[in-house]
């Protein structure tokens, strides 16, 4: 059992590869409903969702730290998701930095020849070669400048990866039959360590979230149930924080312990 | 009659003062009886000679030979052996330890001296009293008058009953048996322990909780409510590893906030502050400090087998070898900005970090990895020895307790032997008592078992002036002839009545001399009084003696009685405290030991 999340561009045929994937492997399928589950339990429009996955940070986005809190809601609901189903095919924009922190996460990138996207872009919006080009520059720019902002990497960097396909001699079926053999390998399958490890996570990115709109550069890590916060120094005054996390956690389930770390360094994993 | 004279209405004055000042308790009962000590001799009622026999008498040295020995075999775990088989039946409830710890000890002073068997017993109530969470004034108490009560049971359990075969012998009168007054001892037991269990929330001060000693001098709080928890003991099943990953010390501290202080390592070496990277195998022991629900956690989900109460570890986390203690970063310290990881502080000092403080927050979670300020408080449990030379590498602030003493478990041999070459020498050897006891206790110093200085440290001395203090007041009594008058007057007084009433104003009289003059100077006293009264009321003049025998132990409504003195100390008792539950029970001793006398002899 594996977590599967699948990056692509427009027309990368990365959708199709997701969904030929979670059928043939029988393990739910995963994109935008993520974004309905977090717009519905954060109360938060889709459309601003879709835009803060898509779009790259503004500079009034910069200022409110509103993309973050967005970003930090659909993370939660990815990472419950994950953490609940225990198997599932993840397809859209930075499903591997949404993920990151979890072992059994089997990382693909799906790309695709630039002619045959131009192609395909020309016969949906019927447009010229030159005017879908330039669409599809503009998208792989957008969504490079969205990672590059909130995560400081290049989307098309294979080293992000376990396995990056291209879709053009290999066709989509063998991509998937592909895909499929890797995930059967036993380091993509969860052990209860995993497992914990997913719960962990899902915790974590449920307390970010609901910290996050007040205090947008708060780190939170959880192990086993024991969570810790590491909010920067002068975010971190009086007891407003504390009053705030302990309301937040006793309404969650599986939370041991609670603290408050200030100036401490956030270990890696921490959201 | 001889006629009251000034001498001893100065003493009737004297005793008079004594009790009010009991009382009142404007100064401390030791320095009462210090005052007596000054005053008597003063007044010429006693020479200055006799003013301070007590402090060399039997009684007196015995005390302290005893004491020495109770703190040898408490330092060597000895105490904490004999306490576990009375504990696993008594459990932890108040009313089955009194019963079980007030049976041991009458049975133990059923043969040898009360205080003897208080003293010895001494040290084991307080640790059960720290273990158990039971005040410890709700223990000693019963125990005490238990001791007292426990001498009548057989005819050698206190000097009185002793004595009082060969005081019938000038009127040739039968001898009493060894066991005769065993069904009246066990009776004056079953009552006196009796009347704690039913009315003693009544006739007790309700204390203070356990090891307050401990909280005053700030050095260990093994009991309060704590937000880094309590120690608990745990062992793991045979199959605690089979078919799972390695189970390590940090693990238990990353998935519970359990730190592990102390653990097994196979086949039975006991590790104390044990390596985070150390495994946990099966079937051994291990002492965690965590709250209680995250304890029972991890023993649920673990696989472990949590204890009710430390029994492997008892000696190793006691508070004499170990503890916690609460160091501050000190300002310049070069622990400052550096986090425990980096400076490599368990695997340095051995000792247990168990939280780390900040302004209001406390950190239990990866406090390994914060780095550390001015002012950080650590919490940390180790061994004296190992938290000594933390405190000794400097950049902490903090207190080690230093009347801190180290348990010493390979000596317990040695400490044991001692205690069996003294009662040897009571029991076999008929040698004096405080010869035989000073010969254990000195042994035990020679052979290491403690230093002569922690013998010194052991003894408490407002008992030894207590007791030392009032024996001249027993002798004035006694020389100036007041306590004859006083018996006189009353057996005059009382007239010609029925045997049951003779007895029960002997039983009376006897109580009340034994509250202030010695209950061997007491017998001595009454018993030949009393034989001629009896004779003359036509009533059986043994009947007579033996009440006196017995109600000399009737000492409980005055701290005058050695147990009494000995236990008002640790127990933090007031005099009132002894009047309102020794008034009951005195009462009850009086009836239960009339009514035993008429079912056994139809008196």
């Amino acid at each position: 059992m594996a977590i599967i999340t699948i990056s692509r561009g427009s027309y990368y045929m990365g959708k199709a590869v997701a969904e030929k994937v979670a059928e043939k492997l029988g393990y739910p399928l995963v994109s935008r409903d993520v974004l309905l589950e977090a717009s519905e339990r954060f109360r938060v429009p889709e459309i601003k969702l879709v835009r803060a996955i898509h779009d790259a940070p503004g500079i009034l986005d910069r200022l409110s730290h509103s993309k973050q809190s967005y970003i930090a809601y659909i993370r939660a609901a990815l990472a419950e998701r994950a953490a609940a189903e225990g198997k599932l095919v993840y397809h859209g924009l930075a499903g591997h930095l949404l993920l990151t922190g979890l072992e059994q996460v089997l990382k693909v990138r799906v790309t695709a020849d630039m002619q045959r996207r131009v192609a395909q872009e020309m016969e949906r919006s019927n447009i010229g070669a030159q005017k879908a080009r330039e669409i599809l520059l503009k998208d792989d720019l957008q969504r490079r400048r969205w990672t590059k902002a909130l995560y400081g990497v290049d989307p098309s960097d294979s080293s992000l990866y376990d396995l990056v396909v291209r879709i053009d001699k290999i066709t989509v079926d063998q991509a998937v039959d592909f895909i499929c053999e890797v995930a059967g390998n036993a380091c993509f399958q969860a052990t209860e360590k995993c497992r914990q490890k997913a719960r962990d996570f899902a915790l974590a990115c449920r307390v970010k979230a609901a910290l996050v709109e007040e205090w947008p550069n708060i780190r939170v890590a959880c192990h086993y149930g024991n969570v810790i916060v590491y909010p920067k120094e002068r975010e971190a005054k009086a007891g407003k924080l504390r009053k705030r996390l302990d309301q937040v956690c006793s309404a969650l389930e599986g939370i041991h312990n609670v603290e408050i770390h200030r100036a401490s360094q956030p270990p890696e994993d921490a959201v | 009659m001889e006629p009251l004279t000034t001498e001893m209405i100065l003493v009737m004055m004297m005793i008079g003062v004594a009790i009010f000042l009991f009382i009142v308790e404007w100064v401390r009962v030791d320095v009462v009886a210090i005052l007596m000590m000054v005053v008597l001799p003063l007044l010429h009622l006693v020479t200055p000679k006799e003013a301070f026999i007590g402090l060399s008498s039997n009684a007196v040295v015995s005390i302290i030979a005893v004491i020495i020995i109770g703190a040898g075999l408490d330092r060597t775990g000895i105490i904490n052996n004999l306490v576990t088989p009375v504990m696993k039946i008594a459990g932890k409830s108040a009313s089955r330890v009194i019963i079980a710890i007030s049976l041991t000890v009458a049975g133990i002073s059923s043969f040898m001296q009360n205080i003897g068997a208080a003293a010895l017993f001494l040290p084991a109530i307080q640790r059960i009293s720290k273990m158990q969470n039971i005040p410890l004034s709700r223990l000693l108490m019963p125990i005490g008058f238990s001791a007292i009560l426990g001498g009548t049971i057989t005819l050698v359990g206190c000097s009185p009953l002793i004595l009082l075969n060969d005081l019938l012998a000038p009127f040739n009168l039968a001898p009493f048996g060894l066991f005769d007054v065993t069904p009246i001892g066990l009776a004056l037991v079953a009552s006196g322990i009796a009347c704690f269990i039913l009315f003693g929330r009544w006739i007790l001060p309700q204390g203070e909780d356990a090891g307050s000693d401990e909280k005053q001098s700030g050095s260990y709080d093994s009991q309060e409510v704590s937000d880094v928890g309590h120690l608990f003991e745990l062992t793991t099943p045979e199959d605690f590893t089979h078919y799972r990953d390695p189970v390590l010390v940090r693990d238990l501290l990353e998935r519970y906030l359990c730190n592990v202080v102390a653990i097994t390592e196979p086949p039975d070496f006991k590790v104390i502050s044990p390596d985070p990277e150390m495994e946990v195998h099966s079937g051994i022991d291990l002492v965690v400090y965590g709250k209680e629900e995250d304890v029972r956690r991890m023993a649920e989900e673990e696989g472990m087998i949590l204890k009710d109460r430390l029994e492997i570890y008892k000696n190793e986390v006691d508070t004499s070898v170990s503890g916690r203690v609460e160091a501050v970063v000190a300002p310049r310290s070069y622990l400052i900005g550096k986090t425990l990881r980096e400076l490599n502080f368990q695997d340095r000092f051995r000792v247990t970090p168990l939280a780390i403080y900040r302004q209001e927050e406390t950190y239990r979670s990866e406090i390994h990895d914060i780095p550390l300020r001015v002012g950080d408080v650590i919490s940390l449990f180790g061994t004296w020895k190992r938290l000594k030379s933390l405190q000794d590498a400097g950049g902490l602030l903090f207190n080690i307790p230093t009347e801190t003493e180290y348990m010493r478990p390979e000596k317990a041999i040695w400490a044991g032997i001692w205690l069996v070459v003294s009662l040897t020498m009571i029991m076999g050897f008929k040698i004096q008592l405080s010869v035989a006891l000073m010969t254990g206790a000195l042994g035990m110093i020679l052979s290491n078992v403690l230093t002569i200085d922690e013998a010194y440290q052991a003894v408490d001395w407002r008992t030894i002036f207590l007791l030392g203090g009032l024996i001249p007041l027993g002798i004035a009594t006694e020389k100036t002839g007041t306590a004859a008058w006083i018996a006189h007057s009353v057996l005059n007084l009382i007239g010609n009545v029925s045997p049951i009433m003779l007895l029960s104003v002997i039983g009376i009289l006897s109580t009340l001399f034994t509250l202030v003059i010695s209950n061997v100077g007491a017998t001595v006293l009454l018993v030949p009084l009393v034989v001629n009264m009896a004779m003359a009321a036509n009533a059986d003049p043994r009947m007579a003696a033996l009440v006196v025998g017995l109600a000399t132990s009737n000492s409980f409504m005055l701290p005058t009685h050695q147990v009494n003195a000995l236990y008002m100390g640790p127990g933090r008792y007031r005099t009132v405290d002894f009047m309102k539950a020794g008034a009951l029970v005195s009462v009850v001793f009086l009836v239960v030991m009339i009514v035993m006398i008429k079912l056994l002899y139809g008196v």
